[in-house]
Protein backbone atom coordinates (compact mmCIF):
# COMPACT_ATOMS: atom_id res chain seq x y z
CA UNK A 1 0.00 0.00 0.00
CA UNK A 2 1.30 3.47 -0.89
CA UNK A 3 2.75 5.60 1.89
CA UNK A 4 1.61 9.18 1.31
CA UNK A 5 2.58 12.56 2.70
CA UNK A 6 -0.20 15.08 3.19
CA UNK A 7 1.93 18.01 2.04
CA UNK A 8 2.31 16.38 -1.39
CA UNK A 9 -1.46 16.32 -1.84
CA UNK A 10 -2.78 19.66 -0.60
CA UNK A 11 -1.17 22.11 -3.01
CA UNK A 12 -0.59 21.95 -6.75
CA UNK A 13 0.29 24.35 -9.53
CA UNK A 14 -0.06 23.89 -13.26
CA UNK A 15 3.46 23.14 -14.50
CA UNK A 16 2.82 25.03 -17.72
CA UNK A 17 1.05 28.18 -16.60
CA UNK A 18 2.02 28.23 -12.91
CA UNK A 19 -1.65 28.74 -12.03
CA UNK A 20 -2.81 27.32 -8.75
CA UNK A 21 -5.07 24.32 -8.99
CA UNK A 22 -8.04 23.87 -6.66
CA UNK A 23 -7.71 20.90 -4.30
CA UNK A 24 -10.91 19.14 -3.26
CA UNK A 25 -10.87 17.84 0.29
CA UNK A 26 -12.72 14.71 -0.80
CA UNK A 27 -10.06 13.89 -3.39
CA UNK A 28 -7.27 14.14 -0.83
CA UNK A 29 -9.06 12.24 1.92
CA UNK A 30 -10.13 9.62 -0.61
CA UNK A 31 -6.53 8.99 -1.63
CA UNK A 32 -5.38 8.88 1.98
CA UNK A 33 -8.15 6.48 3.02
CA UNK A 34 -7.44 4.30 0.01
CA UNK A 35 -3.87 4.11 1.27
CA UNK A 36 -5.19 3.08 4.69
CA UNK A 37 -4.11 6.34 6.32
CA UNK A 38 -7.27 7.40 8.16
CA UNK A 39 -5.39 9.61 10.60
CA UNK A 40 -4.02 11.69 7.73
CA UNK A 41 -7.51 11.95 6.26
CA UNK A 42 -8.80 13.32 9.57
CA UNK A 43 -6.00 15.90 9.62
CA UNK A 44 -7.02 17.10 6.16
CA UNK A 45 -10.71 17.17 7.09
CA UNK A 46 -9.90 19.65 9.86
CA UNK A 47 -8.21 22.05 7.43
CA UNK A 48 -10.17 25.16 6.39
CA UNK A 49 -12.15 24.63 3.21
CA UNK A 50 -14.75 26.51 1.20
CA UNK A 51 -17.34 24.48 -0.69
CA UNK A 52 -15.22 21.39 -0.26
CA UNK A 53 -12.07 23.02 -1.65
CA UNK A 54 -9.07 23.67 0.58
CA UNK A 55 -8.50 27.36 1.27
CA UNK A 56 -5.22 28.23 -0.48
CA UNK A 57 -4.17 30.89 2.05
CA UNK A 58 -4.58 28.48 4.96
CA UNK A 59 -2.68 25.78 3.13
CA UNK A 60 0.14 28.22 2.35
CA UNK A 61 0.42 29.41 5.94
CA UNK A 62 0.40 25.81 7.16
CA UNK A 63 3.14 24.76 4.75
CA UNK A 64 5.32 27.72 5.76
CA UNK A 65 4.79 26.88 9.45
CA UNK A 66 5.67 23.24 8.87
CA UNK A 67 8.81 24.12 6.90
CA UNK A 68 9.84 26.60 9.57
CA UNK A 69 9.54 23.84 12.16
CA UNK A 70 11.34 21.50 9.80
CA UNK A 71 14.23 23.94 9.68
CA UNK A 72 14.66 23.52 13.40
CA UNK A 73 15.17 19.79 12.88
CA UNK A 74 17.68 20.49 10.13
CA UNK A 75 19.53 22.84 12.47
CA UNK A 76 19.69 20.22 15.20
CA UNK A 77 20.90 17.58 12.77
CA UNK A 78 23.60 19.98 11.48
CA UNK A 79 22.37 19.50 7.93
CA UNK A 80 24.17 22.55 6.53
CA UNK A 81 27.47 21.51 8.12
CA UNK A 82 26.99 18.01 6.69
CA UNK A 83 26.72 19.48 3.20
CA UNK A 84 29.80 21.65 3.74
CA UNK A 85 31.84 18.59 4.70
CA UNK A 86 31.40 17.30 1.14
CA UNK A 87 30.64 20.46 -0.83
CA UNK A 88 33.85 22.26 0.01
CA UNK A 89 36.21 19.53 -1.20
CA UNK A 90 34.00 18.83 -4.21
CA UNK A 91 34.06 22.50 -5.25
CA UNK A 92 37.81 22.70 -4.57
CA UNK A 93 38.27 19.68 -6.82
CA UNK A 94 36.18 21.40 -9.50
CA UNK A 95 38.20 24.62 -9.14
CA UNK A 96 41.47 22.79 -9.53
CA UNK A 97 40.11 21.04 -12.63
CA UNK A 98 39.37 24.39 -14.26
CA UNK A 99 35.65 24.80 -13.62
CA UNK A 100 35.15 28.55 -13.93
CA UNK A 101 31.82 29.64 -12.59
CA UNK A 102 30.87 27.58 -9.56
CA UNK A 103 27.21 27.13 -8.84
CA UNK A 104 25.42 25.14 -6.13
CA UNK A 105 21.74 24.41 -6.76
CA UNK A 106 19.57 23.04 -3.97
CA UNK A 107 16.74 21.00 -5.52
CA UNK A 108 13.47 21.14 -3.56
CA UNK A 109 14.96 23.70 -1.20
CA UNK A 110 11.71 24.51 0.62
CA UNK A 111 12.32 27.73 2.57
CA UNK A 112 15.99 27.48 1.66
CA UNK A 113 17.66 26.77 4.97
CA UNK A 114 20.82 25.14 3.58
CA UNK A 115 21.35 27.76 0.88
CA UNK A 116 20.75 30.63 3.32
CA UNK A 117 23.11 29.07 5.86
CA UNK A 118 25.81 28.69 3.22
CA UNK A 119 25.24 32.32 2.19
CA UNK A 120 25.44 33.54 5.79
CA UNK A 121 28.68 31.75 6.57
CA UNK A 122 30.22 32.24 3.08
CA UNK A 123 32.02 29.05 3.89
CA UNK A 124 32.25 27.92 0.26
CA UNK A 125 33.95 31.07 -1.00
CA UNK A 126 32.78 34.27 -2.65
CA UNK A 127 33.05 32.76 -6.15
CA UNK A 128 30.26 30.24 -5.51
CA UNK A 129 26.77 31.17 -6.64
CA UNK A 130 24.05 29.78 -4.39
CA UNK A 131 20.60 29.04 -5.76
CA UNK A 132 17.62 27.27 -4.22
CA UNK A 133 14.82 25.95 -6.42
CA UNK A 134 11.46 24.49 -5.54
CA UNK A 135 8.21 23.86 -7.38
CA UNK A 136 6.21 25.50 -4.59
CA UNK A 137 6.02 29.30 -5.15
CA UNK A 138 4.89 29.95 -1.58
CA UNK A 139 7.97 28.32 -0.08
CA UNK A 140 10.20 30.11 -2.59
CA UNK A 141 8.58 33.43 -1.67
CA UNK A 142 9.27 32.73 2.00
CA UNK A 143 12.89 31.71 1.28
CA UNK A 144 13.38 34.93 -0.71
CA UNK A 145 11.81 37.02 2.05
CA UNK A 146 14.09 35.50 4.67
CA UNK A 147 17.19 35.95 2.50
CA UNK A 148 16.27 39.58 1.82
CA UNK A 149 15.60 40.17 5.51
CA UNK A 150 19.12 39.07 6.40
CA UNK A 151 20.75 40.53 3.29
CA UNK A 152 22.10 37.20 2.10
CA UNK A 153 23.97 36.71 -1.19
CA UNK A 154 21.88 33.87 -2.61
CA UNK A 155 18.92 33.41 -4.92
CA UNK A 156 15.72 31.39 -5.08
CA UNK A 157 13.60 30.40 -8.03
CA UNK A 158 10.33 28.60 -8.50
CA UNK A 159 11.51 26.29 -11.23
CA UNK A 160 12.49 22.87 -12.37
CA UNK A 161 16.16 22.56 -11.41
CA UNK A 162 16.92 20.83 -14.70
CA UNK A 163 15.25 23.49 -16.83
CA UNK A 164 17.46 26.34 -15.61
CA UNK A 165 19.50 28.30 -18.15
CA UNK A 166 22.78 27.20 -16.52
CA UNK A 167 23.91 23.86 -15.17
CA UNK A 168 24.82 23.57 -11.51
CA UNK A 169 28.40 22.69 -10.68
CA UNK A 170 26.98 20.68 -7.81
CA UNK A 171 23.35 19.70 -7.31
CA UNK A 172 22.31 19.10 -3.73
CA UNK A 173 19.09 18.13 -1.97
CA UNK A 174 17.88 17.22 1.45
CA UNK A 175 14.91 14.95 2.07
CA UNK A 176 13.86 14.92 -1.57
CA UNK A 177 14.83 11.42 -2.74
CA UNK A 178 12.08 9.62 -0.84
CA UNK A 179 9.49 11.62 -2.78
CA UNK A 180 10.45 9.72 -5.94
CA UNK A 181 9.14 6.21 -6.61
CA UNK A 182 11.95 3.70 -7.14
CA UNK A 183 11.40 3.60 -10.90
CA UNK A 184 11.83 7.40 -11.18
CA UNK A 185 15.04 7.64 -9.18
CA UNK A 186 17.17 6.72 -12.19
CA UNK A 187 15.71 9.59 -14.23
CA UNK A 188 16.37 12.02 -11.38
CA UNK A 189 20.02 11.05 -11.16
CA UNK A 190 20.50 10.87 -14.93
CA UNK A 191 19.18 14.43 -15.27
CA UNK A 192 22.28 15.60 -13.40
CA UNK A 193 24.64 14.25 -16.01
CA UNK A 194 25.31 17.68 -17.55
CA UNK A 195 28.33 19.23 -19.19
CA UNK A 196 28.79 21.86 -16.48
CA UNK A 197 28.15 19.55 -13.56
CA UNK A 198 30.93 18.20 -11.39
CA UNK A 199 28.78 16.15 -9.07
CA UNK A 200 25.86 15.89 -6.68
CA UNK A 201 25.17 15.35 -3.00
CA UNK A 202 21.70 14.17 -2.06
CA UNK A 203 20.91 13.61 1.59
CA UNK A 204 17.90 11.64 2.72
CA UNK A 205 16.71 9.75 5.75
CA UNK A 206 18.75 6.59 6.28
CA UNK A 207 16.32 3.71 5.83
CA UNK A 208 17.24 1.87 9.01
CA UNK A 209 14.82 -0.30 10.96
CA UNK A 210 14.71 2.33 13.68
CA UNK A 211 14.04 5.24 11.32
CA UNK A 212 10.20 5.34 11.59
CA UNK A 213 10.24 5.06 15.40
CA UNK A 214 13.05 7.61 15.64
CA UNK A 215 11.19 9.94 13.31
CA UNK A 216 8.07 9.62 15.46
CA UNK A 217 9.94 10.54 18.64
CA UNK A 218 11.86 13.35 17.00
CA UNK A 219 8.89 14.92 15.21
CA UNK A 220 6.62 14.49 18.24
CA UNK A 221 9.19 16.25 20.39
CA UNK A 222 10.05 19.04 17.99
CA UNK A 223 7.06 19.81 15.80
CA UNK A 224 3.68 21.24 16.77
CA UNK A 225 1.82 20.86 13.50
CA UNK A 226 -0.01 17.56 13.11
CA UNK A 227 0.76 17.59 9.40
CA UNK A 228 4.48 17.91 10.09
CA UNK A 229 4.42 15.09 12.61
CA UNK A 230 2.52 12.84 10.24
CA UNK A 231 4.64 13.57 7.18
CA UNK A 232 7.87 13.26 9.15
CA UNK A 233 7.11 9.67 10.10
CA UNK A 234 5.90 8.78 6.62
CA UNK A 235 9.09 10.27 5.16
CA UNK A 236 11.07 7.75 7.20
CA UNK A 237 8.74 4.96 6.07
CA UNK A 238 9.21 5.99 2.42
CA UNK A 239 12.99 6.33 2.61
CA UNK A 240 14.80 4.20 0.04
CA UNK A 241 17.33 1.62 1.14
CA UNK A 242 21.02 2.36 0.62
CA UNK A 243 21.45 -0.21 -2.13
CA UNK A 244 18.40 1.12 -4.01
CA UNK A 245 19.85 4.62 -3.99
CA UNK A 246 23.35 3.62 -4.98
CA UNK A 247 22.02 1.40 -7.76
CA UNK A 248 19.73 4.16 -9.09
CA UNK A 249 22.50 6.76 -8.95
CA UNK A 250 24.77 4.29 -10.72
CA UNK A 251 22.57 4.66 -13.81
CA UNK A 252 24.28 7.99 -14.46
CA UNK A 253 27.15 6.00 -15.90
CA UNK A 254 29.52 8.94 -16.26
CA UNK A 255 30.02 9.57 -12.55
CA UNK A 256 31.57 7.70 -9.67
CA UNK A 257 28.82 6.97 -7.14
CA UNK A 258 29.26 6.64 -3.40
CA UNK A 259 27.33 6.46 -0.23
CA UNK A 260 29.01 8.68 2.35
CA UNK A 261 28.80 6.93 5.70
CA UNK A 262 31.60 6.85 8.25
CA UNK A 263 31.76 3.23 9.40
CA UNK A 264 31.57 4.00 13.09
CA UNK A 265 28.48 6.09 12.47
CA UNK A 266 26.46 3.57 10.49
CA UNK A 267 24.50 2.45 13.54
CA UNK A 268 20.85 3.51 13.34
CA UNK A 269 21.21 6.04 16.14
CA UNK A 270 23.87 8.05 14.33
CA UNK A 271 22.81 7.51 10.74
CA UNK A 272 19.69 9.66 10.74
CA UNK A 273 20.56 11.20 7.38
CA UNK A 274 23.16 10.16 4.83
CA UNK A 275 23.97 11.18 1.29
CA UNK A 276 24.38 9.64 -2.09
CA UNK A 277 27.35 11.31 -3.74
CA UNK A 278 28.17 11.44 -7.43
CA UNK A 279 31.32 12.96 -8.93
CA UNK A 280 33.07 13.01 -12.31
CA UNK A 281 35.71 10.26 -12.31
CA UNK A 282 38.46 12.75 -13.16
CA UNK A 283 37.62 14.71 -9.99
CA UNK A 284 37.31 11.68 -7.78
CA UNK A 285 41.00 11.42 -6.79
CA UNK A 286 41.09 15.10 -5.83
CA UNK A 287 37.93 14.69 -3.75
CA UNK A 288 39.47 11.76 -1.89
CA UNK A 289 42.69 13.66 -1.33
CA UNK A 290 40.85 16.72 -0.03
CA UNK A 291 38.63 14.64 2.22
CA UNK A 292 41.72 13.10 3.80
CA UNK A 293 40.87 10.44 6.37
CA UNK A 294 37.17 11.08 5.85
CA UNK A 295 37.50 9.59 2.35
CA UNK A 296 37.21 6.20 4.03
CA UNK A 297 33.54 7.03 4.49
CA UNK A 298 32.97 6.88 0.72
CA UNK A 299 31.46 3.51 -0.15
CA UNK A 300 30.80 2.41 -3.70
CA UNK A 301 28.60 -0.46 -4.83
CA UNK A 302 31.62 -2.77 -4.76
CA UNK A 303 32.60 -1.55 -1.28
CA UNK A 304 29.33 -1.59 0.57
CA UNK A 305 28.58 -0.12 3.95
CA UNK A 306 27.85 -2.93 6.43
CA UNK A 307 24.32 -1.66 6.84
CA UNK A 308 23.53 -1.40 3.13
CA UNK A 309 20.04 -2.75 2.81
CA UNK A 310 18.26 -4.40 -0.05
CA UNK A 311 15.95 -2.36 -2.21
CA UNK A 312 12.84 -1.16 -0.41
CA UNK B 1 12.37 11.20 58.52
CA UNK B 2 13.16 14.68 59.75
CA UNK B 3 14.55 17.41 57.61
CA UNK B 4 17.93 18.65 58.82
CA UNK B 5 18.95 22.30 59.05
CA UNK B 6 20.92 22.00 55.82
CA UNK B 7 17.94 20.54 53.99
CA UNK B 8 15.75 23.39 55.21
CA UNK B 9 17.69 25.70 52.93
CA UNK B 10 19.22 23.39 50.34
CA UNK B 11 16.02 21.64 49.23
CA UNK B 12 14.00 24.78 48.43
CA UNK B 13 17.02 26.42 46.82
CA UNK B 14 17.71 23.35 44.67
CA UNK B 15 14.06 23.10 43.64
CA UNK B 16 13.91 26.79 42.78
CA UNK B 17 17.13 26.55 40.78
CA UNK B 18 15.89 23.54 38.81
CA UNK B 19 12.56 25.27 38.16
CA UNK B 20 14.20 28.48 36.94
CA UNK B 21 16.72 26.75 34.66
CA UNK B 22 13.91 24.59 33.29
CA UNK B 23 11.81 27.72 32.71
CA UNK B 24 14.59 29.33 30.68
CA UNK B 25 14.84 26.23 28.49
CA UNK B 26 11.04 26.08 28.26
CA UNK B 27 11.09 29.65 26.96
CA UNK B 28 13.69 28.68 24.37
CA UNK B 29 11.64 25.67 23.28
CA UNK B 30 8.49 27.78 23.05
CA UNK B 31 10.21 29.97 20.48
CA UNK B 32 11.80 27.24 18.40
CA UNK B 33 10.38 26.43 15.01
CA UNK B 34 8.93 29.92 14.72
CA UNK B 35 11.86 31.84 13.29
CA UNK B 36 13.57 30.60 10.15
CA UNK B 37 16.27 33.24 10.06
CA UNK B 38 19.81 31.93 10.27
CA UNK B 39 21.10 34.34 12.89
CA UNK B 40 18.83 34.16 15.91
CA UNK B 41 20.98 34.20 19.03
CA UNK B 42 19.25 37.32 20.35
CA UNK B 43 15.87 35.84 19.49
CA UNK B 44 16.67 32.67 21.44
CA UNK B 45 18.13 34.59 24.36
CA UNK B 46 15.05 36.78 24.56
CA UNK B 47 12.80 33.70 24.52
CA UNK B 48 14.83 32.15 27.35
CA UNK B 49 14.51 35.36 29.37
CA UNK B 50 10.76 35.36 28.78
CA UNK B 51 10.57 31.76 29.99
CA UNK B 52 12.67 32.67 33.00
CA UNK B 53 10.38 35.57 33.83
CA UNK B 54 7.24 33.44 33.63
CA UNK B 55 8.96 30.72 35.65
CA UNK B 56 10.00 33.23 38.30
CA UNK B 57 6.45 34.59 38.50
CA UNK B 58 5.10 31.07 38.89
CA UNK B 59 7.66 30.37 41.58
CA UNK B 60 6.67 33.56 43.39
CA UNK B 61 3.05 32.39 43.46
CA UNK B 62 4.11 29.05 44.95
CA UNK B 63 6.29 30.80 47.53
CA UNK B 64 3.46 33.18 48.45
CA UNK B 65 0.93 30.36 48.88
CA UNK B 66 3.35 28.33 50.99
CA UNK B 67 4.36 31.39 53.01
CA UNK B 68 0.77 32.32 53.76
CA UNK B 69 -0.02 28.69 54.52
CA UNK B 70 2.88 28.43 56.97
CA UNK B 71 1.94 31.67 58.69
CA UNK B 72 -1.60 30.47 59.09
CA UNK B 73 -0.85 27.09 60.60
CA UNK B 74 -0.34 26.36 64.30
CA UNK B 75 2.57 23.91 63.72
CA UNK B 76 4.62 25.82 61.18
CA UNK B 77 7.81 23.91 62.07
CA UNK B 78 6.30 20.52 61.35
CA UNK B 79 4.57 21.82 58.23
CA UNK B 80 7.86 23.21 56.92
CA UNK B 81 9.52 19.86 57.69
CA UNK B 82 6.84 18.09 55.70
CA UNK B 83 7.35 20.46 52.77
CA UNK B 84 11.11 19.94 52.84
CA UNK B 85 10.66 16.16 52.91
CA UNK B 86 8.28 16.34 49.96
CA UNK B 87 10.75 18.55 48.13
CA UNK B 88 13.49 16.07 48.89
CA UNK B 89 11.45 13.29 47.32
CA UNK B 90 10.84 15.47 44.26
CA UNK B 91 14.54 16.04 43.88
CA UNK B 92 15.19 12.30 43.95
CA UNK B 93 13.36 12.15 40.60
CA UNK B 94 14.30 15.53 39.19
CA UNK B 95 18.03 15.59 39.85
CA UNK B 96 18.98 12.44 37.90
CA UNK B 97 16.88 13.70 34.99
CA UNK B 98 18.45 17.16 35.21
CA UNK B 99 21.92 15.58 35.32
CA UNK B 100 21.15 13.51 32.21
CA UNK B 101 19.91 16.64 30.41
CA UNK B 102 23.04 18.60 31.38
CA UNK B 103 25.30 15.79 30.15
CA UNK B 104 23.31 15.58 26.89
CA UNK B 105 23.48 19.33 26.35
CA UNK B 106 27.21 19.33 26.97
CA UNK B 107 27.52 16.46 24.52
CA UNK B 108 25.45 18.26 21.92
CA UNK B 109 27.53 21.43 22.14
CA UNK B 110 30.96 19.84 22.49
CA UNK B 111 30.93 16.64 20.45
CA UNK B 112 31.61 16.41 16.69
CA UNK B 113 28.68 16.67 14.29
CA UNK B 114 27.61 13.02 14.11
CA UNK B 115 28.07 12.25 17.79
CA UNK B 116 26.14 15.43 18.48
CA UNK B 117 23.29 14.09 16.35
CA UNK B 118 23.43 10.86 18.34
CA UNK B 119 22.91 12.87 21.53
CA UNK B 120 19.88 14.58 20.00
CA UNK B 121 18.33 11.33 18.81
CA UNK B 122 18.78 9.29 21.97
CA UNK B 123 18.87 12.10 24.53
CA UNK B 124 17.47 15.55 24.04
CA UNK B 125 14.63 14.54 21.69
CA UNK B 126 13.20 11.77 23.89
CA UNK B 127 13.93 13.85 27.01
CA UNK B 128 11.60 16.57 25.76
CA UNK B 129 8.83 14.00 25.46
CA UNK B 130 9.66 12.47 28.85
CA UNK B 131 9.81 15.79 30.72
CA UNK B 132 6.09 16.08 31.63
CA UNK B 133 6.11 12.47 32.82
CA UNK B 134 9.18 13.14 34.94
CA UNK B 135 7.49 16.16 36.53
CA UNK B 136 4.36 14.11 37.23
CA UNK B 137 6.44 11.29 38.70
CA UNK B 138 8.27 13.76 40.94
CA UNK B 139 4.94 15.22 42.07
CA UNK B 140 3.49 11.78 42.76
CA UNK B 141 6.50 10.83 44.86
CA UNK B 142 6.33 14.13 46.73
CA UNK B 143 2.67 13.55 47.58
CA UNK B 144 3.20 9.93 48.54
CA UNK B 145 1.91 9.34 52.06
CA UNK B 146 1.41 13.03 52.71
CA UNK B 147 -1.89 14.31 54.09
CA UNK B 148 -0.99 17.95 54.60
CA UNK B 149 -2.91 20.32 52.36
CA UNK B 150 0.10 22.62 52.19
CA UNK B 151 2.24 19.85 50.68
CA UNK B 152 -0.47 19.09 48.14
CA UNK B 153 -0.96 22.76 47.29
CA UNK B 154 2.77 23.43 46.97
CA UNK B 155 3.43 20.32 44.89
CA UNK B 156 0.52 20.77 42.52
CA UNK B 157 1.12 24.49 42.06
CA UNK B 158 4.85 24.03 41.47
CA UNK B 159 4.40 21.11 39.07
CA UNK B 160 1.62 22.84 37.17
CA UNK B 161 3.67 26.01 36.96
CA UNK B 162 6.68 24.17 35.55
CA UNK B 163 4.54 22.47 32.90
CA UNK B 164 2.72 25.66 31.93
CA UNK B 165 5.73 27.87 31.20
CA UNK B 166 6.36 26.58 27.68
CA UNK B 167 2.74 26.68 26.41
CA UNK B 168 2.25 30.06 28.08
CA UNK B 169 5.31 31.64 26.47
CA UNK B 170 4.48 30.01 23.15
CA UNK B 171 0.90 31.23 23.13
CA UNK B 172 1.80 34.71 24.37
CA UNK B 173 4.73 35.49 22.08
CA UNK B 174 5.34 32.77 19.50
CA UNK B 175 1.95 31.66 18.28
CA UNK B 176 2.74 32.67 14.69
CA UNK B 177 6.03 32.41 12.79
CA UNK B 178 8.04 35.61 12.45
Amino acid sequence: MAVLEISDLIAAWDPGTGARQPIAVADVTGRLRAAGDHRAARIVERMPATSGVLEPESVDRLLVRVHTELQRLAEELHMAERFVELLRPMLDAARSAGFRRLRVVDIGCGIGYVIRWLATTRVLGADVELLGVDQNPVLIAEASRLALDEGLPCGFACADAFALAEDATVYISSGVLHHFPVDELGDFFRAQDRPGTAGFIHYDIAATRLAPAGAWVFHRARMRELLGRHDGVNSARRAHGDRTLVTAAGQVGTMDIFLFAPIRHTNPFCAAMRPVVGIRPELSPALRRLLGRRARALHGTDDPVPSLRAAT
Amino acid sequence: MHAGQFDHVAVPVALAAVALVDAAFAGFRAATGRNARIEKRRYNLRAAVRGLAIGAASLAVVAAVLGIGLLGTHDAGHAYDALVQAGHRMLMVLMPFAAAVVVSLAGYWLLPMRESTFVILVGLGPFTLARPLVVLAAAALALHDSHRWLVWAGTLLASGGVLLVEPWVHRRWYHEPL
